[in-house]
């Protein structure tokens, strides 16, 4: 997508939702809806930022060697790296997209949640730069008892 | 919904744990209950949006989120009330939060 067109676009979600517009308030659901509905994380990140140079080793995720509960799997994900948005996302699920943060301008990159996996499978994080640039890791998680997912 | 908020050495750490089954197509039609996940999370400090997460349904049942910001750069000092705002797939909006300790 051109910047310009992404820019306009962010203006507009800022008005339509209340919330101030010192962050790009991005709803990324409505604006890359292709994204989500993506099934493997190569076609997911290509859908959410396009084709992109991935630069590896910078970032660490921090996720058990074996999940013993598929429901939750705790995810950690940090850098050093000054970022705009990371996303999350895996394919142990029908779809890839699990989330998508934003840090805005006073944000650090360390970041913890939960996902549900329902078998082995990669954790794959993408974060974007401040400098525009492109950063990447993979981890695989190996799951012992699958997530209620479907 | 629970929210811890602590500041530490210049960042403000903070903790959600949300309330939703966070039930995508599949898993609503295996349990048949409704489709039901948060679509959007937002942090707000002093009408300051500090962290914002797009979310989906392969985040575990009620989802667990932590986050971490600068408290100079966010205008956020002790005492301030980190608010969490989320929607869901089915428009249901919930507020919540906690002033930073």
């Amino acid at each position: 997508m051109q910047r310009r067109k992404f820019l306009s676009l962010g203006a507009v979600a800022a008005v339509a939702t209340v919330l101030p517009s010192s962050v790009s308030a991005t709803d990324f659901r409505k604006e890359k809806p292709a994204a989500w509905q993506a099934e493997g994380s190569v076609e997911a990140i290509k859908a959410l930022y396009g084709d992109i140079k991935l630069i590896e080793g910078k970032i660490k995720i921090k996720a058990p060697k074996l999940a013993e509960n598929g429901g939750a799997v705790p995810i950690g994900m940090k850098s050093k790296i000054e970022v705009e948005s990371v996303a999350l996302f895996q394919d142990a699920n029908p779809r890839s997209a699990v989330v998508v943060f934003e840090l805005g301008d006073s944000g650090v990159f360390d970041l913890k949640t939960k996902i549900k996996m329902r078998k082995t499978a990669n954790v794959t994080v993408i974060a974007k730069g401040k400098d525009g640039k492109f950063y990447s890791a993979v981890k695989k998680v190996e799951v012992s008892i699958g997530g209620c997912g479907g | 919904m629970k929210v811890k908020a602590k500041l530490k050495k210049g960042n403000v750490s903070v903790k959600v744990l949300a309330k939703s089954p966070m039930a995508g197509k599949e898993e609503a039609e295996k349990k048949k209950i409704k489709v039901e996940f948060i679509t959007h999370m937002t942090a707000t400090v002093n009408d300051k949006v500090v962290w914002e997460a797009s979310t989906g349904p392969f985040l575990s049942k009620n989802p667990y989120m932590q986050f971490v910001f600068n408290a100079e750069k966010a205008g956020a000092k002790k005492g301030d009330k980190v608010v969490i705002d989320w929607i869901d797939s089915n428009g249901k909006t919930k507020k919540g939060g906690k002033k930073i300790k």
